[in-house]
């Protein structure tokens, strides 16, 4: 991961502790930010095998879960990806995953509790991410006050951040 | 659940235990705790040996055993990962990377238990 940034010369002063003497462009994927993109990364894996599983074998049983199931393995994998990239774009990029993420998590969540009819089948979201120990519903929480914090205008400035 | 599972419980555990709590001391990544992760990759290691002479001697699988080689093979990938990645970046936030390992290849394990029997 190139650490290379075309912006923001100044960074890495904002910082804090632990990162540094970090090339400064980016600062989004280093300290606590990096075991955010860990663990985005596990969830990108195994989203991305279980939901291949339920298509190739199960399909048919229950389309919609299992489109679900992809369609959250694509959102995490988008997430980890461009949480890990420098710059603004992928700044933006990286709110637009974590948020879609979070309205999934509460909407299937939601839906998985009051009509369990229509959504018998796990997906990673379904009762709020229960199958795996709720965090599902924590990491974009996490990611989004994360990304709040090293978002690219504060980044300059605040020494306090 | 069979030996290997407890194997991996036990080592997983500890070394989710040892890697948050230097991370709660700001510790950086260091022998300890990349051994512990290193000891994680050597009980998935057995696990893999394991599994590999029971297939051979005739043991039948009763899940999918795509699935569970896919879940060996990925968890097998996971230490190697996080320990390069604690060799790049030399702060405490790794050693939080590296308690991850413990705990997914419980998970892991787990799961494969299941698809096993």
């Amino acid at each position: 991961m190139a650490a290379q940034s075309s912006e923001s010369p100044v960074a890495g002063t904002g910082a804090g502790g632990d990162v540094a003497g970090k090339k400064a462009g980016n600062t989004r994927n280093t300290g606590p930010g990096r075991l955010l993109i860990a663990v985005y990364a596990v969830f990108a894996i195994s989203a991305t095998a279980r939901a291949g599983y339920q298509i190739l074998t199960k399909f048919s049983e229950a389309p919609l879960a299992y489109l679900l199931s992809a369609f959250a393995a694509v959102v995490y994998v988008i997430a980890t990806v461009s949480l890990a990239k420098p710059g603004r774009t992928w700044f933006k990029v990286s709110v637009a995953a974590v948020l879609v993420e979070l309205v999934g998590v509460l909407v299937v969540g939601a839906l998985s509790v009051f009509d369990a009819v229509q959504f018998p089948h796990e997906t990673v979201w379904s009762l709020f991410g229960r199958g795996y120990a709720f965090i599902p519903l924590l990491l974009p929480i996490l990611g989004l006050a994360w990304l709040y914090r090293r978002r690219p205008s504060a980044a300059a400035p605040t020494p306090s951040a | 659940m069979d030996a290997y599972f407890y194997i991996i419980l036990v080592v997983g555990l500890l070394s989710t235990i040892i890697c948050v709590t230097a991370g709660i001391l700001r510790k950086g990544p260091n022998d300890v705790t990349i051994l512990s992760v290193a000891a994680v990759e050597l009980a998935l290691l057995v696990y893999l040996v394991g599994s590999i002479i029971r297939v051979a001697l005739g043991e039948p699988i009763a899940g999918e055993a795509w699935e569970f080689w896919g879940y060996l093979i990925t968890a097998l990938m996971l230490p190697v990962g996080a320990i390069y990645w604690s060799i790049l970046e030399r702060t405490r936030w790794s050693n939080f990377v590296l308690a991850a390992v413990g705990v997914t290849a419980l998970v892991m394990a787990a799961r494969m238990n299941q698809i096993w029997y």
